[in-house]
């Protein structure tokens, strides 16, 4: 059931995720001057992620990966909030580097749950399923996303993606929240025992 | 639990006023013209869909006290079209040809019509028009506003050939404006600019369409002047006429080509010639100015391509009707942090060599100034409009400048412009409004000495100040 759910709250915010970054240049060159600026937005993202990996690394031991995934999806849903309103550069570096942590934070934490979840035997097998379902969630949402700006505006997908990273935060508040539940009575019936 | 209640709450509460400053800044339309380089946001657009349409909106910021502009197809590049939190008038669907009178020779158009609509509808009539830009894009009160001027050579700039127009006042009423009919208000709208009131519908006088043959030959620019004056002024079968002046570095400011119209002697195969002429295919031209934005080889290399391709079109033959549809795509400029802006100066005919001779000196040190062309035309002497720029018999050379958009950019530019000006006034010459704010107050009053009386004629026609735009703002 906590798999599933791990599962499913992924999907959901690969989906967001990718309604956000094919038609994010889009923005881009309402608010950036320049190939070059493109070119710093998105290495500054890549620098910060490097950056943060190691930190997030010993985090993810230490608080679990659980906390830091729900940690990242809140996050995403209130940073995508300012995408809408920006109207200066700096801000879009800014935002971009602040979105390089959160992306080694779940780039990050996705592969140790895996890890931690997954067992060694079978881990072909159920790492291929878990892609395909979170790729699919990708894919759908890349197309849909696709006729939505040319309906709405370029600013209404930042707000559906973080309405989405919303969803997939109480998937996993729901799936802690679970866990703690199960972890408690299993201590109990142990104490009972 | 409360944590998820407490998150959703602040979560709510950041939607909510992102979505609010988004709807805010989406609210406001953000115009630029020509230009782009006074990108603002204007309170609204509204889209001149009938005379009606008009008055209604004039009435209406009558009473919310919004300040009004007007805007054709804003080629003009120093906001004369729009200004932060007024109302901007589309008028470009405000199109429709009123009258056309083939015997009389005038057409009556709304003056949201273009050139290109004007010249559709009176070529099959073997009309065509007397004055107007080298390009047929334009509309027809925008062209009014500012008066513009062309390669005609016989008649002086659009003024000359404009027999009334009615205005919409800023009080609302509609007027008839013609040389007998408030005949006071006549030289300040047309090269006004669109601070008097909105032009309706236009009358203009037309010609005959005529068959010309090119003539193109290259000189130095010191045998320029007594060229035009014999072979081209004292010619009277020229009849229109441009030339250009190198901006390569090879020969900067001193090799010129120019283009003569000779009224041909074949003139009953006009109908052979007289399709009107699409844009073409652009790529070549397109790409060659391109490599002449980024270095001096590509600009040597315009330049002579440029030569080599006016000299093989000496001695063919183009319509009048052709010859003022000429192509504009390729110069459509694409770089989201530099753009391509226009200047004009007009200097007396006679003054030509020494003008050159000092505009080449004073450019020598601006090594950094992108120019990429300077188109040379001829413009009567004219002084109809109150803002008129040909105090004299002059040539108007057209410089376009490639720049970066930047506030630096836009100070690195101010400095030569000001220094080109200033060459330009010392030669008795002036230089043409309708493009960015750069020359300073001092240069614009020496320009147009009847500039006050100008901004006074507006203070007391339009006391209120309802049509405004960037050109008024800065200078009044």
């Amino acid at each position: 059931m906590t798999y599933q759910r791990f599962i499913l709250s992924q999907s959901i915010i690969f989906m967001a995720s990718s309604m956000i970054f094919p038609f994010y240049i889009l923005l881009l060159r309402n608010v950036g001057d320049s190939y070059s600026q493109f070119g710093w937005a998105y290495g500054l993202f890549a620098l910060t992620s490097a950056l943060s990996y190691p930190l997030i690394g010993k985090l993810s031991d230490r608080i679990g990966d659980q906390n830091l995934l729900l940690f990242y999806s809140l996050a995403m849903a209130v940073i995508l909030l300012l995408f809408p309103i920006v109207t200066e550069v700096w801000q879009v570096y800014i935002l971009q580097m602040t979105m390089g942590v959160l992306g080694a934070v779940q780039k990050n934490t996705e592969k140790t749950t895996l890890a931690r979840k997954v067992e060694k035997v079978k881990a072909g097998g159920t790492i291929g399923r878990y892609h395909f379902w979170t790729s699919f969630g990708a894919a759908i949402a890349i197309i849909v996303t696709g006729y939505l700006v040319d309906f709405l505006t370029i600013g209404a997908i930042f707000y559906i993606a973080s309405l989405l990273y919303v969803v997939s935060g109480i998937v996993l508040w729901k799936n802690n929240h679970s866990e703690k539940v199960k972890q408690i009575s299993e201590q109990k019936r142990t104490a009972d025992i | 639990m409360w944590k998820v209640l407490l998150f959703l709450f602040i979560y709510c509460g950041l939607f909510g006023s992102s979505f609010y400053v988004y709807e805010q800044t989406r609210s406001q339309p953000v115009v630029a013209d020509a230009g782009r380089l006074l990108p603002v946001a204007v309170k609204s657009i509204e889209k001149a869909d009938g005379e009606e349409t008009l008055k209604r909106i004039v009435e209406k910021a009558n009473e919310t006290g919004d300040k009004l502009t007007i805007a054709g197809m804003q080629h003009s590049q120093g906001g004369q079209t729009y200004y932060p939190e007024a109302v901007m008038i589309d008028m470009k669907s405000y199109n429709k040809i009123i009258k056309f009178d083939p015997v009389e020779k005038t057409i009556t158009v709304q003056s949201g019509a273009t050139w290109d609509d004007i010249q559709r509808h009176i070529n099959p009539y073997g009309l065509a028009v007397k004055v107007m830009q080298s390009q047929n894009i334009f509309t027809i009160g925008g062209s009014l506003s500012v008066n513009v001027h062309g390669r005609d050579i016989r008649n002086d700039s659009l003024i000359d050939t404009i027999e009334s127009f009615r205005l919409l006042t800023p009080r609302g009423e509609i007027l008839n404006v013609s040389r007998q009919e408030h005949a006071d208000l006549f030289p300040y709208i047309v090269g006004g600019y669109g601070l008097f009131g909105v032009v309706l519908d236009v009358t203009l006088h037309l010609t005959d369409d005529e068959l010309y043959e090119k003539k193109t030959i290259t000189m130095n620019y010191s045998e320029y002047s007594s060229y035009f004056e014999k072979e081209v002024k004292g010619n009277p079968a020229v009849k229109m006429h441009l030339a250009r002046i190198s901006v390569a570095p090879e020969t900067f400011l001193r090799e010129m080509y120019v283009m003569d119209y000779i009224y041909a002697d074949n003139q009953n195969e006009l109908s052979k010639y007289n399709d009107l002429k699409e844009e073409r295919i652009v790529a070549l031209p397109k790409f060659l100015l391109g490599l002449s934005r980024y270095s001096d080889w590509g600009k040597n290399l315009f330049w002579d391509t440029q030569k080599k391709y006016m000299g093989n079109d000496s001695g063919t033959y183009e319509t009048r009707n052709n010859v003022m549809r000429s192509d504009t795509n390729f110069m459509a400029y694409e770089s989201s942090i530099r753009t391509e802006v226009l200047q004009e100066y007009f200097v007396p005919v006679d003054d030509f060599p020494d003008y050159i001779d000092d505009l080449r000196s004073a450019l020598e040190k601006e090594e950094e100034f992108n120019l990429l062309n300077i188109t040379i035309r001829y413009v009567e002497k004219s002084d109809q409009a109150v803002l008129s720029y040909a105090k004299e018999d002059m040539f108007a050379l057209v410089l376009l400048i490639n720049q970066e958009k930047s506030g630096k950019g836009i100070k690195r530019s101010e400095a030569v412009i000001q220094k080109m000006i200033d060459v330009t006034l010392d030669h008795d010459g002036s230089y043409y409004l309708p493009y960015y704010s750069y020359p300073s107050k001092e240069q614009l009053t020496e320009a147009y000495p009847r500039i006050g009386e100008f901004f006074e004629k507006k203070k007391e026609y339009d006391p209120d100040e309802r049509f405004t735009n960037f050109f008024y703002e800065v200078y009044k």
